[in-house]
């Protein structure tokens, strides 16, 4: 209760600082700043220690809190048992606004020096008192026995003996009972990704509130120029986190989850996704308007989106109106979250459009005085591409609300949608990237531009050949390989340019080289990519994809988990894989993790489907039927006629079946029977002649009624032996892969995040000269 | 500036109209198997999956069988290609993505969704206890 009065006392105290921001920038007052200020930090200080609380609640299992119940238990390592603070939903908004409390304590320094203070931290307090308002909406505090008030609540004595409980009003006599074990973390989530990728993809959605903050403060401050250069360094750092974070879950979903890729366009993905490329795409026209002052008004639109589509993904993910049209299963948080969410977008969304308008007018209107052969022109047509790709994912991903409008039903959009969509955007970005190097501000001479191309087309051109050779297909996708194959040559001879004169200014061309490599190594690694279904028999070799594997066995490893290993072999190089199954409960659900062999040009990966065990299951082998009807089973053509059945005393009940069968183009009547004497049944086989089949009975419909009448069978070897055919060994089936080139996925990743820090660390210097 | 706003105008409106039909094309509609014989698209069907009926997993062909029925009560064999998804045995409904061929419905995804396995449940709190 106390963790929930902290929460709450954090909210109030983050409209108080909102207010007196606001106020102290219609009356500027030191006075008034400094207790603005003061509550800021009070904010946070109530948030860390509310989250302190929280994380000794979970590590020391108090499970008489519901959320800590809910999603820890007492067998998890401390890594994960930490990262059930964000497993679920109260969870997540707790480290969300723990997280931008945080950060906001760095930008109230970073804007106080510069001049930006109560404007920015007027919004920024706004965006904390609202993810804290979904704190106060759903308490991450709530004891236990509020959500099982039937099951946990008792009034009267404690019997004897009873250890775990606690006294909810000991006056009336009321108790309640307090779990000894929680129900535990999904087992999808325990790996060490759900330690670090939610923290970094919550800094990012906590940096995209920053570029809107920014943009807001600038109307109110009716400063439509400066604001950006306060903003940059920040862009680039929401960039940077979010995209670090998203390309992570990709990762993760790539290395243990087995979905087979690192996208699957999710709407999980995909709403994350969105957002970036906004912000990516506002950080090009924000380059733009720092050189010459144009893009005044895209630059707030783009800001104020950073925010606003965050907050729109967290509704589509949050809210449950995605229903079931996702991988990812979501829990209907109820209708408290879902209006909440609609209105804070409302909200937001009207005061920063609100603002934008009632400056529109004011706003200065500089001349275009570039041409269109100019690097300004390339950033904004960079730009429109980046957002208009956006718009199609974000289109693609309401699918499931916008079908729901217009025909009543949900449903959703299959993935090839995206591709088709974002395809010729991607060869625009590409070709764009690497042209926008080359341009100079305001104009080009033609002659200049064309003396410069010829090298990176030509390297470029070349490059596109050799793939082609090696087996590259499609012509769109030729056209990718060539856009990116030009983006690359282009990035990186201008880029070793920028690095001899002044590595400060080469964090653009990094990161594009680094998007170059990325859109090449998705082609290859999901266009080029080989996949094959493969039984292994244990102990036998099997050969596929230019590899050679053998299944040698299984052992148990740590939390009920079964590695699978697989013995894989190439051009002499021995190496051994271990993919994982296991069942997640006493319901069973299968988890499946799969195994990869990191090469240089490529990774083999291995996911496992099933473990067939020696000798099938009887279940496999039976068989129902229906009186009159004709079912194949092994090849045979089994038809079920009828029953005769007789009581005697020698033999008791007697049923003799009636089946015809047709196997092997011969035709013939059979009668397995079932005898019952003394309250014991005997079965006795049929056998098939010239065969090594027999049909036994195992349960029977003796209805009368037509169509219901029934017989399952159960087709075996003769006289018992299990198997129709030779007894197989244990199989491991697995699906294997080559991705080529999958490395380039992840170097080109870790370039963009490199150039994005260098890019960070110029443009906060610059801040401060003048 | 008149020509800028042209050229502007017309390759918005054209990928407007580009997205529209590309997600006209690629939206798999919901519909229940009965309408689903129908129609010779991709569709999808929600349901529930038959846990009495056989179910396998053939690894010769890599396909997951069972037996589902939509909310029509009406039952159809699918056809999966792929392993048994995650979940499946505790889903309380099942998405089917695909068509009908041959008299079984042919699918290449299936999605699951799980009793709302992380909201309180009383049974799951009593395990606990």
């Amino acid at each position: 209760m106390f963790g929930a009065a902290l929460v709450k006392i954090a909210f109030a105290s983050s409209i108080l600082s909102t207010v007196l921001y606001f106020v102290v920038h219609r009356n500027p007052s030191d006075t008034v700043k400094k207790i603005a200020r003061l509550f800021y930090e009070l904010t946070v200080a109530g948030l860390v220690t509310a989250s302190a609380i929280l994380l000794y609640f979970i590590l020391t299992h108090q499970f008489q809190y519901y959320y800590v119940w809910n999603y820890s238990s007492t067998d998890l390592p401390l890594s994960l048992l930490i990262s059930t603070f964000y497993a679920g939903q109260e969870g997540s908004f707790m480290l969300w606004s723990l997280y931008t409390g945080v950060i906001g304590l760095v930008l109230l320094r970073y804007t106080a020096k510069r001049g930006y203070e109560p404007e920015f931290m007027a919004v920024f307090s706004a965006i904390l008192s609202f993810l804290i308002l979904m704190l106060v909406v759903k308490n991450p505090f709530k004891p236990i026995w509020e959500q099982f008030s039937t099951e946990l609540l008792h009034v009267g004595a404690v019997p004897v003996g009873t250890t775990n409980f606690i006294w909810v009003d000991q006056a009336r006599g009321l108790w309640a009972q307090v779990p000894l074990e929680g129900k535990g973390l999904n087992a999808l989530l325990q790996n060490y990704w759900m330690v670090i990728h939610p923290q970094i993809l919550f800094i990012g959605f906590t940096s995209m509130s920053i570029p809107f903050a920014y943009a807001v403060a600038g109307m109110l401050k009716k400063d439509y120029v400066s604001w950006i250069r306060v903003a940059t360094p920040w862009t680039a750092f929401g960039s940077m986190m979010l995209g670090t974070g998203i390309i992570l879950g990709g990762y993760w979903a790539y290395e243990t989850l087995g979905w087979g890729g690192y996208w699957g366009w999710d709407p999980v993905e995909n709403s994350s996704l969105v957002p970036w490329l906004v912000c990516v795409a506002s950080i090009h026209t924000m380059l733009a308007q720092r050189k010459n002052g144009t893009y005044i008004k895209t630059n707030f639109v783009l800001s104020m989106f950073c925010f606003i589509l965050v907050l729109y993904s967290t509704f589509l993910t949050r809210s449950g109106v995605l229903g079931e049209t996702s991988v990812h299963s979501f829990v209907d948080p109820g209708m408290w979250v879902y209006w909440l969410l609609l209105i804070v977008i409302g909200l937001f969304a009207a005061l920063g459009f609100g603002l934008l308008f009632s400056r529109w007018k004011e706003m200065p209107v500089v001349p275009v005085q570039h041409t269109l052969v100019s690097r300004e022109f390339a950033l904004f047509l960079g730009a429109s591409s980046l957002v208009f790709a956006s718009i199609f994912i974000l289109i693609g991903t309401s699918s499931p609300i916008i079908t729901n409008i217009i025909k009543g039903k949900i449903s959703a959009v299959d993935p090839s949608f995206y591709i088709t969509t974002t395809l010729p955007l991607g060869v625009a970005i590409a070709l764009l990237s690497g042209l926008g190097q080359l341009l100079w501000w305001q104009n080009s001479k033609t002659n200049d531009l064309l003396k410069q191309l010829m090298m990176p087309a030509a390297l470029a051109a070349t490059f596109t050949v050799g793939t082609f050779i090696m087996g590259a297909t499609h012509v769109a996708m030729i056209v990718f390989i060539f856009a990116s194959a030009f983006a690359l040559c282009t990035n990186v001879i201008v880029g070793w340019k920028i690095v001899r004169g002044n590595p400060k200014m080469a964090g653009g061309s990094i990161a594009h080289v680094g998007i170059a490599l990325m859109f090449l190594g998705f082609v290859a690694s999901a266009k080029y990519d080989d996949v094959k279904t493969l039984n292994l028999e244990q102990g036998k070799s099997v050969q596929a994809l230019g590899y050679t594997m053998t299944y040698v066995g299984y052992q148990p490893l740590e939390r009920g988990r079964f590695g699978f290993n697989v013995e894989v072999e190439k051009d002499g190089q021995k190496f051994v894989v271990t993919p994982v199954m296991f069942k997640e409960n006493d319901e069973g659900s299968l988890i499946r993790n799969p195994d990869i062999v990191n090469m240089i040009t490529k990774d083999f990966y291995v996911s496992p489907l099933s473990l067939e065990s020696a000798g099938a299951s009887d279940h496999d082998q039976e068989i129902m039927l229906l009186k009159g009807k004709t079912e194949t089973y092994e090849g045979m053509q089994l038809t079920y006629l009828g029953y005769n059945f007789t009581q005697t005393k020698e033999k008791g009940n007697y049923l003799v079946m009636d089946i015809e069968v047709l196997y092997n183009g011969m035709k013939e009547l059979v009668h397995p029977t079932m005898s019952n004497k003394g309250g014991k049944p005997t079965f006795t086989e049929a056998q098939l002649q010239n065969s090594e089949i027999a049909l036994v009975i195992k349960g029977m419909n003796p209805s009368k009624e037509e169509g219901e009448a029934t017989v399952t069978l159960e087709v075996t070897g003769i006289h018992g032996q299990k198997k129709l055919s030779a007894p197989k060994a244990e199989t491991l089936v697995v699906e294997a892969s080559v991705k080529p080139y999958i490395n380039l996925v992840w170097i080109g990743t870790v370039l963009l995040i490199g150039g994005f820090l260098i890019t960070i660390v110029r443009r906060i210097q610059e801040t401060l000269k003048k | 500036m008149n020509l800028k706003v042209i050229v502007a105008s017309i390759i918005i409106v054209g990928a407007l109209i580009f997205g529209a039909s590309t997600f006209m094309e690629s939206n798999i509609e919901y519909m229940d198997f009965e309408m689903a014989q129908t129609v010779n698209k991709k569709v999808q069907v929600k349901g529930r999956w038959v846990k009495e009926k056989e179910s396998n997993f053939d690894a010769t062909t890599s396909q997951f069988t069972f037996y589902m029925v939509d909310d029509n009560n009406q039952e159809v064999k699918v056809v999966l290609d792929g392993a048994k998804p995650n979940n499946f045995e505790i889903a309380t409904e099942v998405v089917a993505k695909g068509r009908f061929k041959d008299g079984y419905f042919h699918a290449n995804e299936l999605l699951t969704k799980c009793p709302s396995k992380y909201e309180g449940d009383g049974e799951a709190v009593k395990k606990t206890l």
